[in-house]
């Protein structure tokens, strides 16, 4: 009877722990409040994607270049059907998008519009210059409402 | 900023939409006529309904040609050289040889700027020898993309004058430079030609600023030209930007469109006939009627404001089609007080919207102007 509560106890100190510690996440995560040096350098490292994304989405070749990707090969950008990111719905996204036929990401629908209508090489979903496309695509909506799903 | 902008549209629509203010009250009523008038009554709601549109692409504007006949428009072809974009040659062939088939013949063609996209010597040049393949006689109006490279050096090499004007059978013509007059943002910065033109291509760039306008000199020139035409008799005015303010941040719009709208004030039947927009688009301003028109080479989206009450909008287009929500325009100058556009869109029988969700719009979207143009000069992260 004995064993069996000392069991039942440590048992409940265990899962009191685990709660704990997954409430407060590993021991290098971030327990004091943001300062604003840390909001500004979170702000810095997403602006400088925006950057990234801005240029590659205007046609800029030497961007294109130092990051390794062909987004067009016909001198057309995606700025030239998308001024200030317009008309990209990022914010629609997923969604049924009829011009693929399938259930489509913004990522699947950036990579259909860099070999479709801009002739270039389609890129690696996880790289560098699609998450600065998706950065500047989602900063130029800023404010937009989500509507998931629609046409 | 908001506020501002709204004042000044209170203020715009006060001078310019007066009771009883509109174009061409002389003109015949037609069934698209009267619908376009009970349109008016209720414009205010229409763009939300997605119901009363007028057949605009139909529309009676001007009074009594002496003699039926009809002009061809193309514009903003883009062209890259030849090896790099195919695609834009091949479409400015196809507008060509369709002007070519129009029977009865066209009078005229009036090319309506843009016809390079980087204003290159090669580029010109090529958009030169495509319409080549037009015989009838051709006028030409510069774009933004023809002359910041050089200033317009190659452009009026091989196009001549940028304003003109001429008569044909009760109609007087004239072609407008809505492009060259812009600020000078280059000279202080130091930009070499091809960073000037960087700039100014791209449309939603902030650099090259308010580019578009008419300027006061040609301003008077236009008040010179009309000064002996009457007052009842159609004009037809040919710019690159509409002569109103659509959406500014685009130049969809020529900054002193006031200054314009106070030299054809008096005259009661202008049509104004534009490019720039890549889109169908429609507007009054008091007795002034504003037409946009295609681009052979893309569609532009509409502007996320100020897109005009009377303006049924063009079909939401699949990008998958290089010939889809592009072409060019027919225009038919009636004895019978008619003027009709029709937009020659490729491979669409269907131009306009015919549900909500067929507009582009109908994903409600909030954008900003793009962020490196604080980076001058342009630079890698």
């Amino acid at each position: 009877m004995a064993t069996d509560s000392t069991f039942l106890c440590l048992r409940r100190c265990l899962l009191a722990g685990a709660v704990m510690a997954a409430l407060a996440g590993p021991s290098s995560a971030n327990k004091d409040p943001v300062t604003p040096q840390q909001l500004k350098a979170y702000q810095d490292a997403f602006m400088a994607e925006v950057k990234k994304g801005d240029l590659l989405f205007h046609g800029d070749a030497a961007t294109a270049k130092s990051m390794g990707v062909t987004l067009s090969t016909t001198g057309w950008a995606c700025a030239m059907c998308h001024p200030m990111g317009s008309d990209t719905h990022p914010h629609a996204f997923p969604k049924f998008q009829a011009s693929m036929a399938k259930f489509a990401t913004l990522r699947d629908m950036i990579n259909w519009c860099i070999e479709k209508p801009n002739q270039g090489e389609k890129i690696d979903p996880e790289s560098a210059a699609m998450k600065a496309l998706e950065a500047y695509i989602y900063w130029s909506n800023t404010g937009s409402v989500l509507v998931p799903g629609k046409y | 900023m908001a506020d501002e902008l709204d004042r000044l549209r209170r203020e715009i629509h006060s001078v310019l939409h007066k009771p009883g203010v509109r174009p061409d009250d002389s003109v015949r009523i037609t069934r698209r006529m009267f619908v376009h008038r009970s349109l008016l009554f209720g414009a205010a709601t229409v763009s939300q309904a997605f119901a009363w549109w007028p057949l605009i692409n139909t529309i009676d504007v001007a009074h009594a040609a002496e003699a039926p006949f009809k002009f061809a428009w193309i514009s903003d072809t883009h062209l890259y050289p030849r090896s790099l974009n195919q695609r834009f040659v091949d479409k400015t062939v196809r507008a060509a040889q369709d002007v070519k088939k129009m029977d009865p013949p066209a009078e005229f063609l009036i090319f309506g700027g843009d016809l390079a996209q980087l204003g290159k010597i090669e580029e010109l040049e090529l958009g030169n020898e495509l319409l080549k393949e037009v015989t009838i006689p051709k006028y030409f109006i510069p774009g933004e993309h023809d002359w910041y490279l050089d200033m317009g050096k190659k452009w009026t090499e091989l196009f001549g004058k940028n304003s003109w004007t001429f008569d044909l059978k009760g109609v007087r013509f004239i072609g407008l430079d809505t492009v060259s007059r812009g600020p000078d943002y280059w000279t202080a910065k130091k930009m070499t030609p091809e960073e000037r033109m960087g700039h100014m291509s791209a449309l939603d760039g902030t650099v090259a600023g308010p580019w578009a306008g008419v300027g006061r000199e040609q301003l008077d020139w236009m008040a010179k030209t009309l000064a002996d035409w009457d007052k009842n008799k159609p004009v037809i005015i040919f710019s690159h930007n509409p002569l109103y303010e659509y959406y500014p941040p685009w130049n969809f719009w020529v900054r002193d469109w006031r200054d314009v709208h106070e030299v054809l004030k008096p005259y009661t039947k202008v049509t104004n006939i534009h490019g720039h927009v890549h889109q169908v688009l429609y507007n009054e301003i008091g007795t002034m009627r504003s037409i946009g028109m295609l681009a052979t080479s893309w569609p532009w989206p509409y502007a996320p404001e100020g897109l005009p009450k009377l303006t049924k909008p063009m079909i939401r287009v699949d990008p998958g089609d290089h010939f889809d929500g592009v072409g060019w325009g027919k225009w038919s100058v009636g004895a019978d007080d008619k003027i009709e556009n029709e937009y020659m869109m490729w491979g669409r029988k269907q131009v306009f919207v015919q549900s909500p969700e067929d507009h582009d719009k109908s994903i409600p979207e909030v954008i900003r102007p793009r962020i490196v143009d604080n980076m001058y000069p342009f630079a890698n992260p």
